[in-house]
């Protein structure tokens, strides 16, 4: 069965893993202890002792925060009941002139901002931008990613989540 | 037990059946145990490497029959092979689009009694592009003959190629002014085209006198009957080897193995759960010449998704909130959804190249009636149903993607492909002669980010995994066109941690013709029809076109002058507005204007895919690289990826890190004091909903949405707090 050393997964997940080493894993069978590895890898680089549960993006984990199991940030910040969209607890920055879009494509043809804007959520504390929505004016804010985590823990991993 | 035999019984019967069976035990044919994969596994494996290589073999030999550089060079063919029932087996690589749709034509014709008329006999050839039947769009048309051993039905060969031209109201493949599928070209509704294993000589002269370059689709035909003898000869040596009980018994086994296979993917590589995303596509054709007045002359397209992984591994995609058909070409029908989603599945989970229909069975679409995705009208047209297809499917590879994150399997994140509209044309060739084409180049775009590297540079499309731009000179062999410039389209990825995959653009000086019609098809504007991931941003939207008409290109050439080889980076002030003389025109949108003729220049850019990661992450010496390559402009590295560079002794970009990570901070700073809670956006943005102070185009989307969807219209008013009876007015 395929497996990997941590310092690998790790060094795969920040893209430091040579291209002939990362390649090489694409093409095998995958690893099936790949999410303990990737999550206690995860759990090492943050500054906090929550337990990561699940990544659901680049610095964004669902943990599990005392009794509740919260969205947080990689610098600690928390958005909130994951099953609620952390979005609407971020702070956001929109993008919705030519002026606005120019600075992020300065030497494009740009979008036409009354068929489309650019949303970009900010973490309130450290800034990291986590996710841009395209959208047009009035469309209303996506719940990206709701997992079904007691399923997931229970029926794929074998190993269900302690009750809360 | 080998519980299924060859049957005498009539095809409709088997096909009714096998479904019954199917749905009784939730197993294909009703197979609940893998009885000849457990007895022999390593004959099993054998034999479906060896029908693998049937199909791989088959379509490489076809390939050098085809004239079109479409199949020759950029590889837009796959060949496959199928139970009597018309379920795949066995598919070899190339456009995997076609996993199930040639699936759907088999089973139209079983349904619709073909076996009494016009009957099914050893030799028979039937070809179909009807996508209503089964298929995408008009140009991808395809060819099955059945398989007979002993005077019994035992399996189908098909094959399909994409045909560069197929003789609709406009010139090319891609019908882009099509508003029914009356001007769409040249139809061929599962239709027997042969016999004796040669193409009817009535069918060859209706190709002949109806499309605008025969050639193509001709040889593709023969090139297509080829590969199903080849397959269908090594099926029946395979018979003879192994028996026909065993073949009959296997053949199913295979696809019974292919369901599970896909669902035991699904839980290895994703987290069950609902994912969402959604994208837009801007139709712009207003007061373009050759435009119908049938439907409306702009439309912006909402495309959300909502993907549903159960706890069983089964994928369920559901397009609810779309908008409905249109009097355009960009509609699609079930069997080009169908398409879409297993020439990206097929990419993405099961990428070892088994794949079969057992995976269509291990997923579900969910197409809502009325919309494009699902016409209620089936005079709709098709011909360009890329063109919604491929932002959709994007936003699947984001979904797909956002599983293979949270499991850990970095590796597999990809952004996504992107739309990359193609040019058609026709008229009067560099010979003198009547032509028509689809220019292939564009089946070489820039990919989406991956979560650990850029994303491809001009090498890739969702439709074609074997994705190639095809060589300069086959192509000027094909059109009265000559390349003055091929190159990257600097800052065309999205920015990112990880930027997507850059474009190019190619330029043309048109040559020996006094008549050439140009048309872009799959040509989005105004919009961002692709996205970014995690903080990525999307690349940018369709880039104009820049052209120069009566050019005196010729002279400056005499004379030594410099010549333009790209519109270059400053969309106010083109390259070719600054270098070369003539009437300068910039048309946004797709491509509908006045035919050309020789001293005219042309350009066209393809697209790039979105970025990964927030772009304050992005590594200062990859970005040193990129604007030394042409990859990004110095602009865009400091504006947009807040690095300073500075010049080293030779004159090439070095990153200046110290000024890289002051300038970093203070661009975070600002970013904070920009930003407000999204709670106070929300009740800012509620009033501007409320009193519908909205682009025309955007209040007809919503309207549409609501109308046809009342999920999509409770979900919008319950997120903006309006009344339950709230409606959007449109023109």
């Amino acid at each position: 069965m395929t497996s990997y050393s941590k310092e690998v997964i790790s060094d795969l997940v920040t893209g430091r893993l040579p291209w002939h080493q990362t390649r090489r894993i694409m093409s095998a069978y995958k690893d099936d202890n790949r999410f303990f590895t990737y999550v206690a890898v995860l759990q090492e680089r943050v500054q906090w002792d929550d337990r990561i549960l699940l990544p659901i993006g680049d610095h964004l984990f669902i943990c599990q925060s005392g009794d509740e199991r919260v969205t947080k940030c990689e610098c600690g910040h928390s958005f909130g009941d994951y099953r609620r969209n952390w979005k609407l607890k971020a702070s956001i920055s929109v993008r919705n002139s030519e002026a606005a879009l120019a600075e992020i494509y300065p030497n494009s043809d740009i979008a036409d901002p009354r068929w489309m804007e650019i949303r970009e959520f900010i973490c309130p504390d450290c800034g990291t931008l986590h996710e841009v929505e395209a959208a047009a004016p009035g469309y209303p804010i996506v719940h990206d990613f709701q997992p079904d985590l007691e399923g997931f823990y229970r029926d794929w991993l074998k190993k269900p989540l302690e009750e809360t | 037990m080998l519980n299924r035999p060859a049957s005498s019984a009539r095809l409709r019967e088997r096909l009714l059946d096998s479904e019954r069976l199917m749905a009784e035990t939730g197993c294909y044919d009703g197979i609940t145990l893998l009885t000849l994969r457990a007895r022999d596994p390593l004959k099993f494996e054998t034999l479906r490497t060896k029908l693998r290589a049937h199909c791989v073999s088959a379509r490489e030999m076809a390939r050098r029959i085809s004239a079109s550089p479409g199949v020759r060079e950029v590889g837009e063919m796959v060949v496959a092979i199928y139970t009597p029932e018309g379920d795949a087996i066995a598919l070899s690589n190339g456009i995997m689009v076609h996993v199930h749709t040639m699936s759907r034509f088999i089973k139209w014709m079983i349904r619709n009694g073909y076996e009494d008329n016009p009957a099914i006999r050893d030799g028979d050839i039937f070809a179909n592009n009807d996508a209503f039947i089964g298929t995408v769009q008009v140009p991808d048309v395809m060819d099955v003959v059945p398989i007979f051993h002993q005077g019994t039905l035992v399996g189908w060969a098909g094959a399909v190629c994409h045909e560069l031209e197929s003789g609709g109201i406009t010139p090319g493949g891609d019908v882009c002014l099509a508003q029914e599928r009356f001007t769409e070209g040249l139809f061929v509704c599962a239709e027997k085209v042969g016999e004796n294993d040669e193409l009817r000589r009535d069918y060859v002269i209706r190709c002949e006198r109806n499309l605008r370059m025969p050639i193509y689709w001709v040889l593709d035909e023969k090139a297509k009957v080829a590969s199903c003898i080849d397959m269908r000869e090594s099926v029946k040596g395979l018979i003879e080897e192994v028996g026909l009980d065993y073949w009959m018994q296997i053949s199913k086994e295979f696809i019974e193995e292919g369901r599970r296979a896909q669902l035991a993917r699904t839980r290895q590589l994703t987290v069950p759960g609902k994912y969402r995303g959604h994208t837009f596509y801007g139709h712009v054709t207003e007061g373009k010449p050759g435009f119908q007045p049938l439907g409306d002359p702009n439309w912006l397209y909402n495309i959300p998704i909502e993907m549903e992984i159960t706890t069983d591994g089964k994928i369920t995609m559901d397009f609810e909130g779309t908008q409905p058909w249109g009097y355009h070409s960009m509609n699609c029908t079930p069997a080009g959804m169908d398409g879409g989603m297993f020439v990206t599945l097929t990419q993405h989970m099961n990428f070892e190249g088994l794949v079969n229909d057992g995976a269509w069975m291990a997923t579900e679409l969910k197409l809502p009636l009325g919309t494009w995705t699902n016409p209620d009208n089936e005079m709709v047209a098709t011909a360009t149903s890329w063109a919604l297809l491929l932002p959709a499917y994007g936003v699947f590879q984001r979904l797909l993607s956002r599983g293979f994150l949270a499991r850990g399997f970095v590796e597999e994140v990809f952004v996504g492909q992107v739309n990359s509209p193609m040019i058609e044309m026709g008229g009067e060739s560099q010979y003198g002669t009547p032509f028509g084409m689809a220019h292939f180049e564009c089946a070489a775009a820039g990919s989406g980010a991956l979560a650990i590297k850029d994303g491809l540079d001009t090498a890739y499309v969702g439709w074609n995994p074997e994705s190639d731009m095809g060589n300069i000179e086959i192509w000027e062999q094909s059109m009265p066109m000559v390349y003055i410039g091929r190159s990257i389209v600097a800052n065309s990825g999205g920015a990112g941690k990880y930027r997507g995959g850059c474009s190019f653009v190619s330029t043309w000086l048109i040559n020996k013709t006094s008549h050439l019609r140009l048309h872009t098809s799959e040509h989005s504007s105004r919009v961002f029809d692709n996205a970014g991931m995690c903080g990525g941003y999307p690349a940018p939207t369709c880039q104009k076109h820049r052209v120069v008409r009566n050019s005196n290109i010729h002279e400056l050439a005499e004379k030594r002058q410099p010549l333009a080889h790209s519109p270059g980076t400053d969309p106010h002030n083109s390259d070719l507005e600054k270098l070369i003389g003539g009437r300068q025109e910039t048309v946004e949108g797709p491509y509908i204007t006045a035919p050309h003729k020789a001293g005219d220049i042309f350009t066209h850019s393809y697209n790039g895919g979105g970025g990964y990661g927030d772009v304050l992450e992005r590594d200062p010496v990859k970005t040193a690289l990129d604007v030394e390559n042409g990859f990004l402009t110095r602009e865009a590295a400091v504006q947009v990826f807040g690095i300073i560079l500075k010049d080293d002794d030779e004159g090439y970009p070095v990153a200046d890190l110290e000024a890289t990570q002051e300038r970093r901070a203070r661009m975070r700073k600002k970013r904070l004091s920009n930003a407000a809670p999204v709670a106070d956006w929300i009740a800012g943005e509620r009033s501007r909903v409320a009193g519908q102070d909205f682009a025309p185009e955007v209040r007809k989307m919503y309207a549409s949405a609501m109308r046809l969807s009342q999920r999509f219209a409770q979900e919008f008013r319950e997120f903006w707090h309006l009344d339950p009876d709230f409606t959007m007015a449109a023109e």
